[in-house]
């Protein structure tokens, strides 16, 4: 499967490839990093988290770590999930079809400070 | 003695165990960390864990749903329901439609209102029919009947599971049934349910809206079940095995489409007086 048959990726792989993007999370790791990117407008359930996860590991955009304790919470140890270079091309060419698309909207003035009435 | 956060954590692992067997096995584990986390979060947050608590069953629920539809049918999903029901609703329609031209042609008064409500149960009682018994009928059509490669292995899921399957269309049988005797010694006012405590006020373009929804979801417990029951027989006789592989299921099969057609053959036997235009028929 190449890059394009996974685009346009729904918003549920978007969000968890950009919170693996910086690093290697575990499942709560992930649900927090996914409200702080998008500073708390969406909000993803354990049902959608990890339904999204299983098909991404199908179609290998993501990976299974190692099974380790997180230091900063209690001593479980847990499973990490880390992006793969699959999933890295995936959200590159994801975000640029977002670029294109902020590119299509500016030279409409759809954007709030390019509206015909606000210039 | 179990706090209220241990009783929940203990009702979500149960929660989990009713996704597919692979998916639990590769994810049940990190799902109830997670969650474990997020109520530890709440607990420290001093956050009420109630309403969290019922967003994360509901949402869990709704994924149990899909990953099940997901193993049924891997493509798209809307494509396959399309597939499904488009030959029974066609085949229902045009076995009604000659009953519908012989009551528009024999109309002894073109004032009178047409029976639409009639023949849209006629309909209904062909098409859960037909929704029942054509994958039967196109699963021995197709059937390899290569004795060779029997009944090939399944992915153990609700659905899948002939046990499961059995149970569940035996529920879907008893609720009805059971509703039925409720209403017949008085406990449940069934036809309250079904007309409204005011049925004047439920006409909407004399159509009662609430109380036809009602009727209709009732309708589907019987055909669900059908369906459900056929499951099992449909893939024994994909793969070549035989119809009667699955005898409950059978039996639960043809006993629920014998009262579907009992239904559609009564209806016609006392409305054929009004498609052949006799007079002063109701």
């Amino acid at each position: 499967m190449t890059t394009v048959d996974h685009l346009p990726l729904t918003p549920a792989v978007f969000h968890i490839l950009l919170a693996l993007s910086s690093g290697e999370r575990h499942g709560y790791g992930i649900m927090k990093q996914v409200e702080a990117d998008s500073q708390g407008k969406v909000t993803m359930g354990p049902g959608t988290l990890y339904g999204s996860l299983k098909r991404m590991l199908d179609a290998g955009l993501v990976k299974e770590s190692d099974k380790r304790v997180d230091p900063e919470m209690d001593d479980e140890r847990r499973i990490y999930y880390q992006i793969t270079g699959v999933g890295a091309q995936a959200l590159a060419a994801e975000l640029e079809r977002y670029k294109h698309i902020v590119t299509l909207a500016k030279d409409r003035k759809l954007l709030p400070k390019t509206f015909a009435y606000d210039v | 003695m179990m706090s209220e956060q241990d009783a929940v954590r203990s009702l979500y692992k149960r929660l989990l165990a009713f996704y597919p067997r692979v998916f639990r096995e590769q994810l049940a584990e990190s799902m109830e960390q997670t969650f474990n986390d997020l109520c530890n979060e709440k607990r420290q947050a001093k956050q009420g864990l109630l309403g969290f608590v019922a967003w994360a069953f509901i949402e869990t629920a709704i994924g149990i749903f899909r990953e099940h539809l997901l193993l049924i049918s891997p493509g798209d999903i809307m494509q396959t329901i399309l597939k499904t029901l488009g030959s029974p609703t066609l085949i229902s329609l045009l076995l009604v439609l000659p009953f519908m031209i012989m009551e528009v042609v024999n109309r002894r008064n073109f004032n009178e209102d047409f029976p639409f409500v009639l023949f849209f149960v006629l309909w209904l009682n062909l098409f859960a029919i037909s929704l029942i018994l054509l994958p039967i009928v196109r699963g021995r059509r197709t059937g390899n009947h290569d004795m060779a490669n029997p009944v090939p292995t399944q992915r153990n899921t609700l659905l899948t599971n002939p046990r499961s399957v059995l149970m569940i269309s035996v529920v879907l049988i008893l609720s009805v049934v059971i509703l039925s005797l409720l209403d017949s010694l008085g406990w449940v006012p069934l036809e309250r349910l079904l007309n409204g405590p005011n049925p004047e006020q439920l006409y909407v373009f004399r159509v009662r809206v609430p109380s036809q929804f009602i009727a209709l979801v009732l309708f589907s417990l019987p055909i669900a079940a059908g369906v459900v029951a056929g499951m099992p027989i449909v893939r024994t006789l994909r793969a070549g095995g035989s119809l009667f592989a699955h005898p409950f299921h059978l039996i639960i099969v043809v006993v629920i489409s014998f009262l579907f057609a009992a239904g559609v053959v009564s209806m016609l036997v006392d409305q054929w007086p009004c498609f052949i235009g006799v007079p002063n028929c109701d």
